[in-house]
């Protein structure tokens, strides 16, 4: 069996099912694998870690049908390589010929039987809107954990609420909060944890414009676009009870400029060198506005004012530098809300003229 | 290629029989005599010899019933840390008058980079001359040096200095001072490495040298063998680190006599946490990982980790997660040293506290904070003894142990 296809299309399939393609493989080599299916007229390429699997469509001119599994990380880096034009690729016995203006090369495949039965999408499909919801995910998935040793926290969950959804993600040290009134993904009363390693991907798959279609099922979650397919399997566990950590109300309020606090807390940071993301940063607030300020042992100090407008108590409170910014870039507002009790207990950042978002950040102990 | 500095200004600095040294200038009545710095129990390992007492064969880490027996006349002390301490912060604080860059790799030893010193203090030698001079007239101690192009070498060439010498490599004549050497000179040559290598005929430095590096890595296991390979051929790239933090601290101790009684190895465990503790408190320093050490009767040496999921300095932590691990471990016939240590260690300012979530009480981990800061403060103004927890008591009388 063979097909032929343009190298701009294949390389883009590659590339995205690629993203699913384990880079541990563990127990199981061929997942170091994507699967090649050839069906008449079309080639559908699949990746998958288990976890996640991302299945891509694309068109191509195909003789014969049947699987092969290819090694991942040589045809993604092969495809980028590749000059514009048309690919063959030919698949025998145990290797693949693949073949690109005068670039040959005949490789040995992996065995088909051995990849992982596909993920077929289960339960009825509900359309959403792929903007919104791509635009929540940036804004809660960087907050999720990436330690797998707290499986839990390495979900998003998605609950849902009187008129839509809620994303939520923590990674204990900080809490991203989402609401998304009028998609309607879930039934009432459900929530569902979805790892956030898949949402990202497919956060970077979701066009701006159009639907997604989506499947729950008992123990994944599929999402369909147009030729392409992602199945994430649930996370399973009880999502830590997150609303009791919000108070109603807030003490004091710094109104903020997004931008100016961004570019003054990345000066300022610098002087924490390679420690620079996890060092501290100092937001002292007084009627005059805020001053920023980080010391480094040994280095140095550094300060800027940034012009604010504080209503409450004079307070000095410090955040992990990376954290803020991580929070001001989710917040996505021009102007935000800084709003915080004490030094030892959480703040909440949010956008000053919407209330669907709120990043709470945990300050870090100033000796 | 090395990337080593053109002119030799690494330095070592090795204080010869440091514990020793130490009490014999407290004590001018014991200079000249042989002195042995360490545990003086049924079971104890001597820490230091005078060069007196080295010369009837006595040496750090032989059991001390052993130093009895070959100079009984010699003077046994038990270690006084705080005065080696303040020793060690003297001599420190000499070397500190020379370049910010000072390495410590204990009490007794460190690495100067001295390159930027040269145009105040003349060459690496010349600082080295001079660094002798004053640890001896400022502290009464004697150190020996070594100067060289690289850190591996400034050792080598204290190591070889010693007693009361200072010994400099050249530049250029790096590899021919090198490579007559035993293999065993070289870091990361144990007692097992040395024999592989003896299996293939490799005793010198020059032989390991002259060995090609995938055979060596066959033998030796990749990483170890390229090591090797590149330490034969003087290749160290490793600057000195004057910000080198203490990797961990730890504390343990060897037995009387063979403990087989879970209850009081728990109890040992608490009481070693709380040391480990106070110290990480007053270095403003927590933990992640936490490690306990067992050594059986028959000297076979275990060690258990267990990574936490919030770094800690508080004793209750670190002794309950020691407890959990030992509870692992069979006691065979008897421990006969046990030690409890913390690593993976952070600074305090680096630690990002976590939301207070509800499924622990939020108050509960400050209020444990607070009581042991205060135990410290009590200890600091009372003694150690002056307050302790419950569970290091011995059980009441009465009741079995």
């Amino acid at each position: 069996m063979k097909f032929r296809c343009e190298r701009d299309t294949l390389a883009d399939a590659v590339a995205t099912a690629y993203r699913a393609v384990a880079s541990r493989t563990g127990a199981l080599p061929v997942l170091a694998g994507l699967l090649l299916r050839l069906q008449p007229n079309e080639v559908e390429l699949v990746g998958s870690d288990l976890e996640l699997t991302i299945r891509v469509r694309v068109p191509a001119e195909v003789d014969g049908v049947g699987s092969a599994v290819l090694v991942a990380r040589l045809l993604q880096e092969l495809m980028s390589r590749l000059a514009a034009g048309a690919v063959r690729v030919e698949i025998g016995e145990d290797q693949a010929k693949i073949e690109a203006g005068r670039f040959r090369s005949e490789v040995r495949t992996l065995a088909a039987s051995d990849f992982p039965r596909l993920p077929e999408a289960e339960g009825e499909g509900v359309k959403v809107a792929a903007g919104p919801l791509a635009q929540g995910l940036r804004q809660v998935v960087p907050a999720a954990s990436k330690d797998d040793a707290r499986p839990i926290l390495t979900g998003v969950l998605i609950a849902a609420t009187a008129d839509g959804v809620r994303l939520v993600a923590t990674d204990s040290y900080r809490l991203a909060v989402r609401d998304l009134p009028g998609l309607n993904l879930l039934g009432e009363g459900r929530s569902v944890l979805v790892g956030a390693k898949g949402l990202s991907e497919l956060q970077r798959l979701l066009p701006t414009e159009g639907e997604v279609e989506v499947f729950l099922g008992e123990r994944q979650v599929t999402f369909r676009l147009d030729g392409t397919e992602l199945t994430a399997r649930l996370v399973e566990g009880e999502f830590p009870n997150y609303q009791q950590l919000v108070p109603s109300g807030y003490p004091n309020r710094l109104t903020v400029q997004r931008d100016a606090l961004a570019d003054a807390v990345n000066r300022v940071r610098l002087v924490g060198g390679q420690n620079r993301d996890s060092s501290p940063i100092r937001l002292a607030m007084s009627a005059e506005g805020l001053e920023l300020s980080a010391t480094a042992q040994d280095v140095g100090q550094s300060y800027e004012p940034v012009e604010a407008k504080y209503e409450g108590t004079e307070l000095t409170v410090a955040f992990n530098s990376q954290f803020l910014l991580d929070g001001l870039e989710a917040t996505g507002s021009s102007e935000l809300v800084i709003e915080s009790v004490d030094p030892l207990k959480p703040a909440v950042l949010r956008a000053s003229d919407t209330s669907d978002f709120l990043y709470l950040l945990m300050p870090v102990r100033i000796a | 290629m090395s990337v080593a500095p053109a002119d030799a200004a690494i330095l070592h600095v090795d204080l010869d029989a440091f514990y020793a040294s130490v009490e014999q200038h407290a004590d001018p009545s014991l200079v000249g005599r042989p002195v042995v710095v360490g545990g003086l129990g049924a079971r104890g390992v001597v820490a230091a010899a005078s060069y007196e007492a080295r010369r009837f064969g006595i040496q750090s880490a032989m059991p001390m019933a052993r130093a009895r027996r070959a100079c009984p006349d010699a003077v046994f002390l038990a270690p006084r840390f705080d005065a080696y301490q303040d020793a060690s912060r003297a001599v420190m604080a000499i070397l500190h008058s020379y370049t910010p860059l000072v390495e410590p790799i204990s009490l007794d030893e460190a690495f100067l980079d001295a390159r930027g010193a040269r145009r105040l203090h003349g060459t690496g030698a010349d600082i080295g001359m001079a660094i002798r001079a004053r640890v001896r007239s400022d502290t009464g101690l004697v150190a020996s040096v070594g100067v060289a192009t690289t850190k591996m070498l400034a050792k080598i060439a204290s190591d070889l200095a010693k007693p009361d010498g200072m010994l400099t490599v050249t530049p250029g004549t790096e590899l021919d001072f090198l490579h007559p050497l035993d293999v065993s000179r070289l870091w990361g040559v144990g007692p097992a490495t040395r024999r592989r290598l003896d299996r293939l005929a490799v005793r010198t430095i020059a032989d390991l040298a002259a060995l090609p590096e995938p055979a060596l890595q066959r033998a030796l296991g990749h990483a170890h063998g390229a090591h090797l390979h590149a330490l034969a051929h003087n290749i160290d790239e490793r600057g000195v680190e004057p910000d080198r933090q203490a990797k961990s601290i730890g504390h343990e101790e060897t037995f009387p006599t063979d403990v087989t009684d879970r209850a009081r190895l728990d109890r040992d465990l608490t009481r070693f946490a709380e040391r480990v503790a106070t110290r990480l408190r007053a270095h403003a320093t927590v933990a992640r990982t936490v490690q306990i050490k067992a050594r059986y009767a028959d000297f076979r040496t275990v060690t258990r980790s267990r990574t936490l999921r919030e770094p800690t300095d508080l004793a209750d932590d670190l002794a309950r997660v020691g407890r959990e691990l030992l509870a692992e471990l069979p006691l065979g016939d008897g421990l006969r040293l046990l030690g409890l240590s913390a690593h993976q260690l952070l600074a305090v300012a680096e630690l990002q506290p976590a939301l207070p979530f509800d499924d622990d009480d939020p108050g509960a981990g400050s209020r444990r904070a607070d009581l042991e800061r205060t135990i410290d403060d009590v200890r600091r103004r009372f003694g150690d003894e002056a307050v302790g927890r419950a569970a290091r008591s011995a059980p009441p009388r009465g009741k079995p142990a």
